[in-house]
């Protein structure tokens, strides 16, 4: 497939502190999934592709185009940036119509694209209400709306679901994956990793301004998976769902807490103990009141994967 | 899809002029332009009861009016309208939208730059009528009196277009730019004004002042070591200069790589 992005040696830092570092990487239609805990680069790196920022050393092309100080090429880009920004004094409509009109649609067209773009992200009803007034979730959902009006060819969101109820969560997923099945391109980034499994199955993961892994997430998940877990259990008999728990090959090991009501488990198979650990449940009869897991974040994983 | 390449300095000049003029900032301003018209009165009802001379109020228009509106006022407005013009935009971390529709950079700053410059006028140009009619209520059959007004105006034009376009240019480099700006204001043109030989022709006020009908020597604050420069050249200092601020600003704002937050 051509790509339709492509960075070469791509670097940027800000002063002492490093955004990202070399980075090469092309990137196709459908989905892609930036994947990275929080400070990792992925909103450097969305930004150089947005044409907001300027690579300190290498290049980044869109169509074989540079895209700072080229605004030919914003009409095929699409950018809803993580910061939670807009013009709080002018309501919904004013802000999506007004960036219609500068995407040169005429008045009328600017009118019905507007509409659909805030139809689409369930703004419609509160279109005249001014921004200032919008919940976090609302003026989330007015960027993605600012983003998708002109129908791009390339989607660029940076933490499109930060803040955004459950409901429009799903809605917003579901609209990537729309946009994606229609030959477009969509590149979202998340720290969070089952947001992004829920969207694409290509991922880029990176990491301390590099790219530490691309490709399929089933290959990457897989290799979360094995990595050693713990899982946090609070009950009333602990040392019961221990006697339960000890044959299983999985379970690597086990400490009890000192209050006696809570038992950690240390795991190298996180989905067959999590299927294991309901059956139990439901054949003991052990009264569960809370499952964490203290590890179960990116940066666990990130850690894991670089050998910390 | 009926994208056709339409001018987008309508659209941003319309948009950013009606949100300005709704902006709390701008209610501020109004207030400020008011305060001379305020004084006018005052000095008008005083003129009237007899505590002062009659003409008096006049001469208060033409003294301290001028000093309040070109040496207070206008360098000020130009400076809080012109400088937050991008300075906002960053605050905000609304560049961004700004900057990834397809419009060049400098439509932008142009737009929002014609929306800066027209609300400051019309600030300005409301408060110097009405202060024109509180002075010149019973000279309004003079033709010399309009005449006077014309030049103020015309002046007050030309010292909006050349202050907002230097401190739109400032706004646009640096992001503490109204600091520099009011030591500017405050501390350049307050002080070098004065300074005897060409020195005071690096000052904005210097040109503005040439094209003023005060006599030199007679106002208090109208103080000129030299002799006023001439009209014409003043007149054409003062829109070079404004042009080539404006060619500076856009210069900048095209170039240059605004960091919104702290980039992750």
């Amino acid at each position: 497939m051509t790509a339709v992005l492509k960075a070469e040696k791509l670097s940027k830092w800000y002063g002492n502190i490093l955004g990202i570092s070399d980075i090469n990487l092309e990137i196709a239609s459908g989905i892609t999934g930036l994947l990275g805990p929080n400070g990792a680069g992925k909103s450097t790196f969305l930004k150089i592709a947005a044409g907001q920022l300027k690579p300190k050393l290498g290049s980044l092309t869109l169509f074989g185009q540079p895209v700072f100080g080229n605004p030919d090429i914003f009409r095929r880009i699409g950018f809803c940036p993580e910061h939670d920004s807009a013009y709080s004094e002018m309501s919904g409509w004013q802000f999506i119509l007004l960036l219609a009109r500068l995407h040169g649609f005429d008045r009328r067209e600017a009118g019905e694209r507007s509409e659909k773009a805030l139809l689409t992200v369930g703004l419609l009803e509160s279109k005249d209400r001014q921004i200032k007034g919008y919940s976090f979730g609302m003026r989330q959902r007015l960027r993605l709306a600012s983003s998708i009006l002109h129908e791009p060819e390339i989607l660029m969101l940076d933490e499109p679901l930060r803040g955004v109820d459950p409901l429009w969560r799903i809605k917003i997923m579901q609209l990537i994956k729309d946009y994606g099945k229609q030959g477009r391109t969509v590149i979202v980034s998340s720290h969070i990793l089952p947001e992004i499994e829920a969207m694409t199955s290509e991922i880029v993961l990176i990491h301390q301004g590099k790219i530490f892994a691309k490709g399929d997430i089933h290959r990457i998940r897989g290799l979360i998976d094995s990595h050693p877990h713990q899982v946090s259990i609070r009950c009333q008999e602990p040392r019961r769902l221990a006697q339960e728990l000890i044959d299983c090959d999985f379970v690597l090991s086990m400490d009890f807490g000192l209050d006696g009501r809570s038992l950690t488990v240390k795991t190298n198979q996180r989905d067959l103990f999590f299927t294991a650990l309901i059956r139990l449940i439901a054949e003991s009869g052990v009264e569960i009141e809370e499952i964490t897991s203290p590890d179960d974040n990116l940066q666990a994983v990130f850690d894991y994967l670089i050998g910390k | 899809m009926n994208m056709k390449k339409q001018n987008a300095l309508p659209v941003i000049f319309t948009s950013f002029f009606q949100s300005g003029f709704k902006a709390k900032r701008t209610r501020v301003f109004i207030l400020l332009s008011l305060i001379p018209v305020l004084l006018m009165l005052v000095m008008r009802i005083l003129e009237a009861s007899g505590s002062q001379a009659p003409g008096s109020s006049s001469d208060f228009f033409a003294r301290v009016m001028l000093s309040l509106y070109f040496q207070l006022l206008i360098p000020v407005l130009a400076l809080f309208f012109g400088s937050t013009i991008v300075n906002e935009e960053l605050d905000n971390k609304t560049l961004v939208y700004l900057t990834t529709v397809p419009v060049r950079r400098r439509t932008v700053l142009l737009g929002k730059y014609l929306a800066a410059f027209l609300l400051a006028v019309l600030l300005i140009g409301c408060g110097f009528l009405l202060c024109f009619l509180a002075a010149s209520l019973t000279r309004l059959g003079d033709p010399s009196a309009w005449e006077e007004l014309g030049i103020f105006l015309g002046t007050s034009l030309l010292a909006l277009f050349c202050y907002s376009a230097l401190f739109t240019a400032l706004g646009a480099f640096m992001k503490k730019s109204i600091l520099i700006g009011l030591f500017f204001v405050f501390g350049w043109e307050s002080v070098v004004q004065y300074f005897p030989g060409v020195t005071q022709k690096f000052t904005i006020i210097h040109w503005i002042k040439s094209l003023l009908p005060v006599p030199p020597g007679e106002g208090g604050f109208l103080i000129f070591q030299l002799q006023p420069s001439p009209p014409l050249e003043s007149v054409l200092v003062l829109l070079v200069a404004g042009l080539l601020f404006l060619a500076l600003a856009v210069f900048i704002f095209e170039r240059k790589e605004y960091i919104l937050s702290d980039n992750a």
